[in-house]
């Protein structure tokens, strides 16, 4: 059989299907013996039109539609787009609401970094640690499921507050499983910073400095593991992090060895600060009326994801339907960053390099379809392109 | 222990073949169960191995477009062959080697890194891109541990003045443990055990997370049981060999359990602690500290057995 040769590249192809990946994704890296010389990535495999499903559903449906976006971070999309709606009604949520509101983003932060450390560490091999952090993992999920009744999609969110009190049984149930995940966590920190083969594998892999994290548009803990101090929570407080803050976790280094570093301590502030909000959880009604019908306006609403900022841009028209609703999750942020790394590593580092902003594919997935043998090049006013946009869903 | 066969039976049922197969079995359902406890799982039931090896040959063989297929079908029946070979020189539960004669250390090691070369073999035949990195990196680690793992082998053999492995191994339960003579030889023989049977942390020629399986990506079916089936039975006899040299030689079934056994358990566990080594940093270990204390390890073994040759 005669092999086709475009050129001279070796290029190793990761995905659409790979073992290293959980989601579908496109990734190509051209390799010069082990060393990476250059990097693509191609997205859009498990685009769901979401979006434009937004469009035909009322206020209160989409707010399950959104807090499907995600199956890890499903509480913090609910979340944002509710405050969002919030804002456009002219209601604030009660009190207590946001605080539980802001109890479940941080144990939705807890079991999120847990995941990603088993899944980073068995990306550079490190099964044991797999193991052992998703096992610990179930503690929180099991609170997860205390509070709510589910394990993943806990629908907390109400427009204008939540469905689920907590009451003080269940925070004396909840307080022996926070004690043992601190000490887990502490435990973990103490093996990523001490074991000698883990460090060899992670520092000074996939370095970047605070100006590139900064130009490439990085966002979470990507981008404070690169002393880029951003953070919603504390930048632009929501829910009840203006009564309960969380400090910002910062690490020097900007290598995989510090994203490490900061998922887990800022697990460990997640710990801390829950166990602040079941001290003096505040006392109040749980939910405020929202109206059916949402006046007209736009507004933005910006969380912080266990990923990073999450922005949603929302629009209304007066009706019972959004007019629209723009996703920006900070999955998409962060891919410039893997790409730019990439090069100069070697394949074995692929893997963790990519997993190291915590790639999230289904939720950052967006249709574009460029038409190549287009005759005349066509300029298209922003009129033009909301009627072709229209047209093209009818 | 002495065992008077047919030689046909020793080849095909015992020691040899279809027992040696058997065994290979358990020992890697032991490893997988051992490493899945270490790691807070419940790991695979007794006869998952016999059953992947049967659906396996039960399936179709896929010979993908691009490769030699002569080769292809040949390579998995050549590893095996050879790392069946290598076992009749071995003493394997505590009973005599099948065969043997003077200098049949040196045929065993050569037979045992056949089936690597096989594997890398494979993979360059194909054109898969995992496959070529993966046999590229199969070779790399072939070149960087198996000069040590020769040194810590061919060690005890110096010091029992000989080259013929049952005799090495008699000589081994006749002096003191060689591992508390030799530490460093142990050391080095059973981490290179593991690099030669690409366990983890050596797992690079076949890291799943980036080159999906390696040389055997585009192995399905028989191939695959065969290169499967020929790195179990190299995990026996590598077992075998380290415990007869350093764990003060096998006489009989009872130390054969106890001593591989305990073999397993240790290298289960550093299988289950470390993250995986790239590839430079295999290479660089092996080199860097596997070698120099290999020959350390040497030096010391000529000096003393000078000094015992010439001062009494």
């Amino acid at each position: 059989m005669p092999i086709e040769k475009s050129d001279n590249r070796f290029i190793v192809p990761i995905g659409p299907q790979h073992p290293a990946l959980k989601e579908p994704g496109h990734f190509e890296f051209t390799v010069d013996g082990e060393i990476v010389t250059a990097a693509s990535v191609r997205l859009g495999y498990v685009h769901r039109g979401i979006e434009k499903g937004a469009e035909e559903r009322t206020w209160t449906q989409n707010l399950y539609l959104m807090e499907r976006i995600c199956g890890i971070c499903s509480h913090i999309h609910a979340t944002a787009f509710a405050q969002g709606v919030e804002k456009l009604a002219g209601v604030e949520a009660p009190p207590r609401a946001r605080a539980i509101r802001q109890v479940f983003c941080e144990l939705e932060r807890i079991h999120s970094h847990m995941l990603w450390l088993g899944v980073a560490a068995h990306e550079g091999g490190f099964d044991a640690m797999f193991m052992y952090s998703w096992r610990d993992r179930e503690i929180v999920m099991d609170m997860l499921e205390m509070l709510s009744g589910n394990r993943v999609h806990y629908s907390a969110n109400l427009l204008g507050g939540v469905k689920y009190d907590i009451t003080p049984e269940m925070i004396t149930r909840m307080q022996p499983g926070l004690d043992y995940l601190e000490e887990r966590l502490r435990h973990y920190l103490e093996v990523i910073n001490g074991d000698e083969i883990f460090i060899s594998r992670t520092r000074g892999i996939g370095t970047m400095t605070r100006e590139q994290a900064q130009r490439l548009g990085a966002v979470g803990p990507t981008a404070r593991a690169s002393n880029y101090a951003y953070d919603v929570r504390i930048d632009a407080p929501y829910a009840a992090y203006a009564e309960f803050p969380v400090r910002m976790i910062v690490a020097e280094e900007g290598d995989l060895h510090a994203r490490f570093v900061v998922r887990i301590l800022e697990t460990l502030e997640s710990i801390r600060v829950l166990r602040e909000i079941y001290a003096a959880l505040p006392e109040s009604e749980l939910t405020a009326r929202v109206p059916r019908r949402i006046p007209a306006g736009e507004t933005i609403s910006r969380v912080e994801a266990p990923r990073g900022e999450l922005f949603y841009f929302i629009a209304s028209s007066g009706g019972d339907k959004p007019e629209r609703v723009r996703v920006r999750t900070p999955s998409l942020c962060n891919w410039g960053t893997v790409i730019t790394l990439a090069v100069g590593h070697k394949l074995a580092d692929m893997p963790m390099i990519l997993s190291g902003i915590d790639p999230c594919f289904s939720c950052n997935d967006r249709l574009v379809t460029v038409a190549r043998n287009q005759q005349t090049p066509l300029i298209w006013s922003w009129a033009d392109l909301r009627n072709h946009g229209i047209e093209y869903y009818r | 222990m002495n065992l008077s066969l047919h030689p046909l039976i020793m080849l095909l049922v015992f020691p040899g073949g279809l027992f040696l197969l058997a065994s290979g079995l358990v020992f890697q359902w032991a490893d997988r169960k051992l490493m899945a406890r270490f790691q807070n799982r419940v790991g695979p039931r007794f006869m998952q191995p016999l059953a992947d090896v049967v659906k396996l040959l039960a399936k179709e063989e896929i010979i993908p477009q691009g490769v030699h297929r002569g080769l292809f079908i040949a390579l998995p029946v050549f590893a095996l062959a050879s790392a069946l070979t290598a076992a009749l020189y071995v003493p394997l539960f505590g009973i005599n080697p099948s065969f043997s004669f003077r200098g049949d250390l040196v045929v065993t090691i050569y037979l045992l890194s056949v089936l690597t070369i096989s594997l890398g073999l494979a993979g360059a035949n194909s054109i898969d891109r995992f496959s070529l990195v993966g046999a590229t990196r199969t070779m790399t680690q072939l070149f960087s541990y198996e000069a040590p793992f020769m040194l810590a082998l061919i060690e005890p053999a110096l010091v029992a003045q000989s080259w013929q492995i049952s005799k090495i191994n008699a000589f081994a339960g006749e002096t003191t443990w060689l591992i508390l003579a030799q530490p460093i030889g142990f050391v080095v023989a059973l981490v290179g055990l593991m690099g030669k049977l690409e366990l983890p942390p050596f797992d690079a020629p076949e890291a799943e997370t980036e080159i999906v399986a390696g040389a055997l990506t585009e192995y399905s079916g028989r191939g695959f049981a065969l290169f499967r089936l020929g790195k179990d039975i190299e995990l026996v006899i590598g077992l075998t060999l380290v415990a007869a040299f350093y764990l003060g030689g096998i006489a009989n079934l009872l130390e054969f359990v106890l001593k591989t056994g305990g073999l397993l358990l240790v290298m289960a566990l550093l299988q289950t602690a470390f993250a995986r080594l790239r590839i430079d940093q295999t290479v660089g270990l092996w080199w860097r500290v596997g070698a120099l204390m290999g020959l350390v390890q040497l030096l010391a073994i000529m000096v003393g057995v000078y000094i015992r040759q010439n001062m009494w």
